[in-house]
Protein backbone atom coordinates (compact mmCIF):
# COMPACT_ATOMS: atom_id res chain seq x y z
CA UNK A 1 0.00 0.00 0.00
CA UNK A 2 2.88 2.33 0.85
CA UNK A 3 4.45 1.80 -2.58
CA UNK A 4 1.13 2.51 -4.32
CA UNK A 5 0.74 5.76 -2.40
CA UNK A 6 4.29 6.82 -3.32
CA UNK A 7 3.72 6.01 -7.00
CA UNK A 8 0.44 7.94 -7.11
CA UNK A 9 2.05 10.96 -5.46
CA UNK A 10 4.93 10.74 -7.95
CA UNK A 11 2.50 10.75 -10.87
CA UNK A 12 0.75 13.85 -9.52
CA UNK A 13 4.07 15.65 -8.98
CA UNK A 14 5.19 14.81 -12.50
CA UNK A 15 2.03 16.26 -14.03
CA UNK A 16 1.94 19.25 -11.66
CA UNK A 17 5.49 20.58 -11.30
CA UNK A 18 4.09 23.73 -9.70
CA UNK A 19 2.86 21.59 -6.81
CA UNK A 20 6.37 20.29 -6.23
CA UNK A 21 7.69 23.84 -6.23
CA UNK A 22 5.02 24.88 -3.72
CA UNK A 23 5.70 21.92 -1.44
CA UNK A 24 9.47 21.84 -1.49
CA UNK A 25 10.88 25.17 -2.61
CA UNK A 26 9.64 27.14 0.39
CA UNK A 27 12.02 25.42 2.77
CA UNK A 28 15.35 27.05 3.43
CA UNK A 29 17.20 23.78 2.91
CA UNK A 30 15.39 21.14 0.87
CA UNK A 31 17.51 18.22 2.04
CA UNK A 32 17.20 17.55 5.75
CA UNK A 33 20.48 16.87 7.48
CA UNK A 34 22.55 18.20 4.59
CA UNK A 35 24.77 21.13 5.40
CA UNK A 36 27.60 21.64 2.96
CA UNK A 37 30.08 24.41 3.57
CA UNK A 38 32.16 23.95 0.47
CA UNK A 39 31.50 23.23 -3.17
CA UNK A 40 33.76 20.67 -4.85
CA UNK A 41 35.64 22.14 -7.78
CA UNK A 42 37.90 20.61 -10.37
CA UNK A 43 39.10 22.97 -13.11
CA UNK A 44 38.67 21.91 -16.72
CA UNK A 45 42.11 21.42 -18.22
CA UNK A 46 41.46 19.90 -21.64
CA UNK A 47 38.96 20.28 -24.47
CA UNK A 48 35.80 18.15 -24.48
CA UNK A 49 36.99 16.44 -27.64
CA UNK A 50 39.89 14.99 -25.63
CA UNK A 51 37.96 14.35 -22.41
CA UNK A 52 36.63 11.13 -20.92
CA UNK A 53 33.11 11.60 -19.60
CA UNK A 54 31.12 9.47 -17.14
CA UNK A 55 27.40 9.30 -16.44
CA UNK A 56 26.00 9.06 -12.93
CA UNK A 57 22.24 9.04 -12.54
CA UNK A 58 19.97 9.10 -9.50
CA UNK A 59 16.99 7.87 -11.54
CA UNK A 60 16.97 4.37 -10.02
CA UNK A 61 18.47 2.63 -13.05
CA UNK A 62 19.98 -0.84 -12.77
CA UNK A 63 20.45 -4.00 -14.80
CA UNK A 64 17.60 -6.47 -14.71
CA UNK A 65 20.08 -9.03 -13.34
CA UNK A 66 21.00 -6.79 -10.36
CA UNK A 67 19.19 -6.44 -7.04
CA UNK A 68 16.58 -3.67 -7.40
CA UNK A 69 16.81 -0.59 -5.19
CA UNK A 70 14.97 -0.97 -1.87
CA UNK A 71 11.49 0.51 -2.14
CA UNK A 72 10.32 -0.68 1.27
CA UNK A 73 12.66 1.47 3.38
CA UNK A 74 11.08 4.92 3.65
CA UNK A 75 14.56 6.43 4.05
CA UNK A 76 15.50 5.20 0.59
CA UNK A 77 18.51 3.22 -0.59
CA UNK A 78 22.01 4.79 -0.59
CA UNK A 79 23.66 1.95 -2.56
CA UNK A 80 24.66 2.09 -6.23
CA UNK A 81 24.67 -0.18 -9.26
CA UNK A 82 27.31 -0.58 -11.95
CA UNK A 83 26.00 0.24 -15.43
CA UNK A 84 28.49 -1.14 -17.99
CA UNK A 85 28.63 0.86 -21.18
CA UNK A 86 28.21 -2.28 -23.27
CA UNK A 87 24.94 -3.28 -21.57
CA UNK A 88 22.58 -4.56 -24.30
CA UNK A 89 19.48 -2.46 -24.96
CA UNK A 90 16.61 -3.82 -22.95
CA UNK A 91 18.79 -4.99 -20.07
CA UNK A 92 18.35 -1.75 -18.17
CA UNK A 93 15.35 -1.15 -15.94
CA UNK A 94 14.18 1.38 -13.34
CA UNK A 95 13.18 0.78 -9.72
CA UNK A 96 12.14 4.11 -8.19
CA UNK A 97 8.66 4.81 -6.80
CA UNK A 98 9.26 8.48 -6.10
CA UNK A 99 8.93 9.86 -9.64
CA UNK A 100 6.83 8.80 -12.61
CA UNK A 101 9.24 7.00 -14.95
CA UNK A 102 6.70 5.92 -17.57
CA UNK A 103 8.45 8.06 -20.20
CA UNK A 104 11.92 6.93 -19.11
CA UNK A 105 10.72 3.32 -19.42
CA UNK A 106 9.97 4.08 -23.08
CA UNK A 107 13.32 5.80 -23.69
CA UNK A 108 16.01 5.46 -21.02
CA UNK A 109 17.85 8.45 -22.54
CA UNK A 110 15.28 10.73 -20.89
CA UNK A 111 17.12 10.15 -17.59
CA UNK A 112 20.30 8.29 -18.63
CA UNK A 113 21.46 9.65 -21.99
CA UNK A 114 23.88 6.87 -22.83
CA UNK A 115 22.91 6.64 -26.51
CA UNK A 116 23.23 10.40 -26.99
CA UNK A 117 26.68 10.35 -25.36
CA UNK A 118 27.81 7.55 -27.65
CA UNK A 119 26.67 9.65 -30.63
CA UNK A 120 28.71 12.60 -29.34
CA UNK A 121 31.78 10.36 -29.14
CA UNK A 122 31.19 9.16 -32.72
CA UNK A 123 30.83 12.79 -33.82
CA UNK A 124 34.13 13.66 -32.12
CA UNK A 125 32.54 16.22 -29.81
CA UNK A 126 33.69 14.35 -26.71
CA UNK A 127 36.72 12.10 -26.45
CA UNK A 128 35.41 8.93 -24.85
CA UNK A 129 33.18 7.45 -22.18
CA UNK A 130 34.21 5.43 -19.14
CA UNK A 131 33.48 1.70 -19.51
CA UNK A 132 31.21 1.62 -16.45
CA UNK A 133 28.71 4.28 -15.40
CA UNK A 134 26.82 4.29 -12.08
CA UNK A 135 23.20 4.33 -10.98
CA UNK A 136 21.84 5.59 -7.67
CA UNK A 137 18.28 5.93 -6.39
CA UNK A 138 17.67 9.60 -5.67
CA UNK A 139 15.24 9.31 -2.78
CA UNK A 140 17.77 9.41 0.08
CA UNK A 141 16.68 10.60 3.49
CA UNK A 142 17.62 10.54 7.18
CA UNK A 143 20.80 8.73 8.18
CA UNK A 144 21.34 7.51 4.61
CA UNK A 145 22.34 11.04 3.55
CA UNK A 146 25.48 10.67 5.70
CA UNK A 147 26.19 7.22 4.28
CA UNK A 148 25.83 8.51 0.74
CA UNK A 149 28.18 11.43 1.39
CA UNK A 150 30.79 9.52 3.42
CA UNK A 151 30.74 6.06 1.83
CA UNK A 152 28.94 5.25 -1.40
CA UNK A 153 29.42 8.64 -3.07
CA UNK A 154 33.21 8.74 -2.49
CA UNK A 155 33.52 5.08 -3.52
CA UNK A 156 31.95 5.84 -6.90
CA UNK A 157 34.09 8.97 -7.26
CA UNK A 158 37.25 6.92 -6.62
CA UNK A 159 36.22 4.33 -9.18
CA UNK A 160 35.47 7.00 -11.78
CA UNK A 161 38.88 8.57 -11.18
CA UNK A 162 40.53 5.18 -11.56
CA UNK A 163 38.79 4.78 -14.93
CA UNK A 164 40.19 8.11 -16.07
CA UNK A 165 37.03 10.21 -15.98
CA UNK A 166 37.71 13.90 -16.58
CA UNK A 167 34.11 14.98 -15.91
CA UNK A 168 30.81 13.47 -14.82
CA UNK A 169 27.35 14.29 -16.13
CA UNK A 170 24.87 13.83 -13.26
CA UNK A 171 21.23 13.30 -14.15
CA UNK A 172 18.30 13.13 -11.72
CA UNK A 173 15.05 11.21 -11.97
CA UNK B 1 12.48 21.66 -7.16
CA UNK B 2 15.41 24.01 -7.79
CA UNK B 3 15.89 24.11 -4.04
CA UNK B 4 17.16 20.52 -4.00
CA UNK B 5 19.94 21.47 -6.39
CA UNK B 6 20.81 24.53 -4.35
CA UNK B 7 21.06 22.37 -1.20
CA UNK B 8 23.22 19.67 -2.81
CA UNK B 9 25.63 22.35 -4.09
CA UNK B 10 26.96 20.70 -7.25
CA UNK B 11 29.87 22.59 -8.82
CA UNK B 12 28.09 23.27 -12.14
CA UNK B 13 24.39 22.96 -12.98
CA UNK B 14 22.01 23.54 -15.86
CA UNK B 15 18.42 23.64 -14.62
CA UNK B 16 15.15 23.11 -16.48
CA UNK B 17 11.71 23.68 -15.05
CA UNK B 18 10.40 20.50 -16.65
CA UNK B 19 8.34 17.72 -15.05
CA UNK B 20 10.19 15.34 -12.74
CA UNK B 21 11.55 12.32 -14.54
CA UNK B 22 12.37 14.28 -17.70
CA UNK B 23 15.78 15.95 -17.23
CA UNK B 24 16.63 15.34 -20.90
CA UNK B 25 13.11 15.92 -22.20
CA UNK B 26 10.65 13.74 -24.06
CA UNK B 27 11.09 10.06 -25.00
CA UNK B 28 12.30 9.67 -28.56
CA UNK B 29 13.02 13.38 -29.01
CA UNK B 30 16.68 13.02 -29.95
CA UNK B 31 17.15 16.66 -30.96
CA UNK B 32 15.77 17.90 -27.64
CA UNK B 33 17.90 15.47 -25.61
CA UNK B 34 21.00 16.44 -27.57
CA UNK B 35 20.36 20.14 -27.04
CA UNK B 36 20.21 19.74 -23.25
CA UNK B 37 23.37 17.60 -23.19
CA UNK B 38 25.28 20.08 -25.35
CA UNK B 39 24.19 22.92 -23.04
CA UNK B 40 25.36 20.90 -20.03
CA UNK B 41 28.71 20.16 -21.66
CA UNK B 42 29.10 23.83 -22.60
CA UNK B 43 28.41 24.75 -18.97
CA UNK B 44 31.28 22.50 -17.92
CA UNK B 45 33.64 24.84 -19.74
CA UNK B 46 31.81 28.15 -19.32
CA UNK B 47 31.04 28.11 -15.59
CA UNK B 48 33.93 29.62 -13.65
CA UNK B 49 32.25 30.19 -10.28
CA UNK B 50 31.63 27.05 -8.15
CA UNK B 51 27.94 26.47 -7.50
CA UNK B 52 26.66 28.34 -10.54
CA UNK B 53 23.22 27.27 -11.76
CA UNK B 54 22.32 28.17 -15.35
CA UNK B 55 18.56 28.28 -15.96
CA UNK B 56 18.00 27.03 -19.49
CA UNK B 57 15.25 28.93 -21.34
CA UNK B 58 13.39 25.96 -22.81
CA UNK B 59 9.73 25.59 -21.84
CA UNK B 60 7.96 22.27 -21.53
CA UNK B 61 5.95 21.97 -24.70
CA UNK B 62 4.19 18.61 -24.75
CA UNK B 63 0.54 19.49 -25.08
CA UNK B 64 -0.88 16.54 -23.15
CA UNK B 65 1.08 17.56 -20.06
CA UNK B 66 0.06 21.21 -20.39
CA UNK B 67 -3.60 20.17 -20.75
CA UNK B 68 -3.40 17.97 -17.66
CA UNK B 69 -1.88 20.88 -15.74
CA UNK B 70 -4.62 23.29 -16.86
CA UNK B 71 -7.41 20.81 -16.09
CA UNK B 72 -6.09 20.24 -12.58
CA UNK B 73 -5.76 23.99 -11.98
CA UNK B 74 -9.33 24.56 -13.20
CA UNK B 75 -10.54 21.92 -10.79
CA UNK B 76 -8.89 23.71 -7.88
CA UNK B 77 -10.76 26.91 -8.47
Amino acid sequence: MGRLKNKLFAKILTRLPALGTALFDKKGNAIEGLSLETIPWTPVTKPLSESTIALVTTAGIHLKSQTPFDMHDSMGDPTFRELPLDTPPGELTITHDYYDHADADKDINVVYPVDRMRELVEAGEIGSLVPVNFGFMGHIDGHYVKRLIEQTGPEVADRLKAMGADAVLLTPG
Amino acid sequence: MRNFTESARPPRTVFLEWPMGHPLGEPGNVAQQMRVIRDALSALVEIKEPGTIIDLPYRWGRQEDISAFECACDGDE
